[in-house]
């Protein structure tokens, strides 16, 4: 029984004023074939690709192959994980997070 | 410590080619994001390419078939100049260009992404024979 390998995708983690925003690239991945869950600052992500050779024809240049990803991501202290929004469209995850409002920068009046 | 164990010295070839291994991973990582890797499948009556395009579509590929090749470029956005505002085609980040060993049947070809993956079935045309051509005089 061999043991499913799973590639690390690419992946962009950057960080906005007001959030964050992770861009992981999964091509041949559709919707329903990505699983993101979220344990405490952990996000992770598994994929279960549909990507299939055509059937009854040869190989004839073989550049890439049917791949499943896995990612772990850490979210840094200032995510705020109850406002994660996540969309998985032409083989890009765009995940969206905020920051915790209570990190926000704040002006303080001074009397 | 010298070990000779290996004295094969063409077996990295080998390992270029084998997509499981690290060799071509590495290759492969230095490609990437300069043209899109691409499958290429054939039979008797078709060939069928895939490439790895994730976060296009339609409108960000160029498709041209020649009659016995065919060409997949990159479509950039039309760049305006602002000093004379003259708008011009941008200059395509990559092009691909497969030679086929027949004639296509260029009514009967097709092209869909799905998740990111470009799949063009490009079948044989029919008469890919000799025709013969009258001598006049």
């Amino acid at each position: 029984m061999e043991n499913e390998k799973f590639i690390v995708p690419e992946a962009t983690f950057t960080e906005k004023p007001d959030g964050y925003e992770l861009k992981v690239l999964l091509p041949g991945i559709g919707k329903e074939d990505a699983e993101l869950h979220i344990e405490g600052r952990t996000l992770t992500l598994k994929t279960n690709s549909k990507y299939q050779n055509p059937a009854g024809f040869k190989k004839v240049v073989g550049e890439f192959e049917r791949a499943n990803y896995a990612i772990n991501v850490d979210l840094p202290e200032m995510a705020d994980a109850a406002s994660l929004a996540a969309k998985l469209e032409n083989g890009i995850l765009a995940v969206k997070i905020g920051k915790k409002p209570e990190t926000q920068a704040k002006k303080i009046e001074i009397a | 410590m010298n070990t000779m164990l290996n004295m094969d010295p063409w077996g990295f070839l080998d390992d270029l080619l084998d997509t499981s291994s690290r060799a071509f991973r590495a290759m492969r990582a230095r490609a990437a994001g300069r043209f899109p890797p691409v499958n290429v499948f054939m039979d008797d009556d078709a060939v069928i390419i895939d490439l790895e395009l994730p976060g296009k579509t339609a409108k960000d590929v160029e498709l041209t078939l020649e009659s016995q090749a065919v060409v997949i470029a990159d479509k950039p956005e039309p760049v305006t100049d602002t000093v004379t505002g003259k708008t011009e085609a941008g200059r395509p980040a990559w092009s691909r260009r497969l030679d086929l060993p027949f004639r296509v049947n260029a009514d009967k070809a097709n092209a869909k992404f799905t998740n990111g993956i470009l799949r063009i079935e490009l079948p044989k045309a029919e008469a890919n024979g000799v025709k013969r051509i009258a001598i006049a005089g």
